[in-house]
């Protein structure tokens, strides 16, 4: 590290986080599009299709069709870019950047590896260094950034049927937030902290100790309103084809449109990656004690990997609720349910647990 | 006559909603993993280029004008596809072909011009339906298609040759004079 920090003229620390930074969003990038493949090809096999394997390098070598993300980006990239008449344009540019970089920011602060010691300084494998006052506070209130992404969308290109979409989604999502913040409060209470550090060292390394199980109904709570946020299936109400035609993207088209559809995946992974540092132990090896670095990366990644994957399972197992159905769900069912859990824990803990 | 409608009772289990998601999250898992274990070649999925699907035998595909032994047509050039065609996309111009006459077991006509127009044709058999003789059948073979669209106008040759490689057949490009009388005259009965 010190020899790549005097090769570029920095110090240790900057280049530690240029790294660090290179290494957090160029994988969630990597991952998020891997994920548009990923979802493509486990719905075909969900629905005993077979998907997305055509594409190939120089048209002979085919790696089970990944190369389609390499397909896809080139081809978005050489489309035409239009913006609408009518479209108020700078907003119009703008969306898509609203909606791509809260989604990626969000990981941030979120720990992937086991701090450790070399050379007398300590190395943490998150972004922003814990202990930097925010904690899980900031990807709480970076997804509620997201909102902005997909009503600034939805208005900008002055469509009826992106209007009506956004408006759905973002009256959605503000709803879910609620239930989901009350759900981590929960947890920042048996915690006594709200650092991600706090929250998997508390955890420990045993998966019966991790938030899920005596956080049962608050994950529940969390993992549902997550599909809202990240406005996935069960709850896109985003978009709609039998009702708004594509909804807030209607009239996107070529790399804004991408940028769109690669928010959302980004968001997926942040999701992911959140409910892996809030209910399952974040990079904590099961049944390893003190797991060496390159393990707990492994664990980290894999549980994110996992979690991504009930994202793209759930959206093809289960049929779309109805905007009423979305709002009773999220107001009658998931608000009290996480009042109840947080009373739950709050109740416990006064009785010195 | 009303229906009686029976209404399901769900159970407390399935009021809770989170017990049939993931009972149907099993399901398509399994579905997942059966798909994912399947051999190409067993899935559900004709892989089109690579697999071709073997069509049943009543299937209605390209034209064939079909042969004699020695390689003459079949065809007689009556006219009765041209007429039978809903899309008249069959043309036919008849010539003569031999002084021999019908009493000596030839016939003496044949198509000169013998072209189906692919683009209008609709697969329909009834020319294969009208056909006398049984010198037009409509075979397995459906990828019909070409660049222009001159090049599917199926002319005399095309339409003979279609199923040659397949039926392991020469194919020709003329017409080769009969040799052999095609049916057996029964002889008049003296008297």
């Amino acid at each position: 590290m010190d020899t790549l920090a005097s090769l570029l003229h920095t110090s240790p620390a900057i280049a530690w986080m240029a790294v660090k930074i290179v290494i957090v969003f160029g994988g969630i990038f990597t991952l998020a599009a891997v994920f548009t493949w990923v979802e493509r090809r486990g719905s075909a096999m969900i629905q005993d299709r077979i998907g997305p394997n055509r594409a190939a390098l120089f048209g002979r070598i085919r790696i089970i069709g990944l190369q389609q993300l390499l397909a896809d980006g080139l081809k978005f990239l050489f489309k035409e870019d239009l913006a609408p008449t009518d479209a108020n344009k700078g907003l119009f540019w703008l969306a898509p950047f609203l909606a791509f970089v809260p989604a990626m920011l969000g990981f941030a602060v979120i720990p992937f590896g086991r701090s450790f010691v070399s050379g007398g300084t300590t190395y943490h494998l998150s972004v922003l260094d814990p202990g930097n006052g925010m904690g899980m506070l900031y990807p709480l209130a970076i997804g509620g950034m997201a909102v902005y992404g997909v009503l600034v969308a939805a208005w900008s290109s002055n469509n009826k049927w992106s209007i009506l979409g956004g408006m759905r989604a973002s009256a959605a999502m503000v709803s879910y937030e609620i239930g989901m913040s009350l759900a981590v409060v929960a947890l920042f209470m048996t915690t006594g902290g709200y650092d991600p550090k706090d929250i998997i060292a508390a955890q420990g390394y045993l998966p019966w100790h991790w938030n899920v199980v005596p956080h049962f109904l608050g994950f529940i709570v969390f993992f549902t309103c997550m599909f809202a946020e990240t406005n996935r299936l069960p709850f896109d109400f985003a978009e709609g084809e039998s009702e708004i035609v594509a909804g807030f993207n209607t009239e996107y088209g070529s790399m804004k449109f991408s940028l769109l559809a690669l928010a959302e995946y980004g968001h997926m992974m942040t999701a992911s990656a959140l409910i892996a540092t809030l209910y399952f132990g974040g990079w904590q090896v099961p049944f390893v004690q003190n797991p060496t670095v390159a393990l707990s990366i492994t664990s980290f990644v894999l549980k994110l990997v996992f979690f991504a994957w009930v994202f793209v399972w759930i959206r093809w197992t289960l049929p779309r609720f109805r905007y009423d159905q979305l709002m009773h769900l999220g107001w009658k069912v998931m608000l009290p349910m996480s009042m109840v859990n947080l009373v739950f824990h709050a109740w416990r803990m006064s009785q010195g647990h | 006559m009303g229906v009686i409608v029976k209404k399901v009772e769900l159970t407390w289990l399935d009021r809770t909603y989170v017990w049939p998601v993931m009972k149907g999250m099993g399901i398509t898992f399994r579905h997942f993993i059966r798909q994912l274990f399947t051999r190409t070649s067993k899935r559900y999925t004709v892989q089109y280029p690579e697999m071709k699907r073997v069509m049943p035998a009543g299937y209605r595909g390209l034209h064939e004008l079909k042969r004699f032994e020695d390689g003459a047509i079949k065809c007689v050039a009556c006219f009765m596809c041209a007429e039978a065609c809903p899309a008249r996309c069959i043309s036919i111009e008849a010539e003569e072909f031999s002084d021999l006459n019908i009493t000596q077991g030839f016939e003496e006509k044949r198509p000169q011009v013998f072209k189906i127009d692919m683009l209008r044709c609709i697969y329909c058999g009834m020319c294969e339906e009208a056909c006398p003789k049984d010198a037009i059948w409509l075979r397995n073979d459906y990828e019909v298609a070409a660049y222009d669209r001159l090049s599917m106008q199926y002319g005399k040759w095309d339409l003979m040759n279609t199923y040659a490689e397949a039926d392991g057949k020469a194919r020709i490009t003329e017409d080769t004079t009969p040799t052999v009388p095609r049916r057996a005259i029964t002889p008049p009965i003296a008297s």
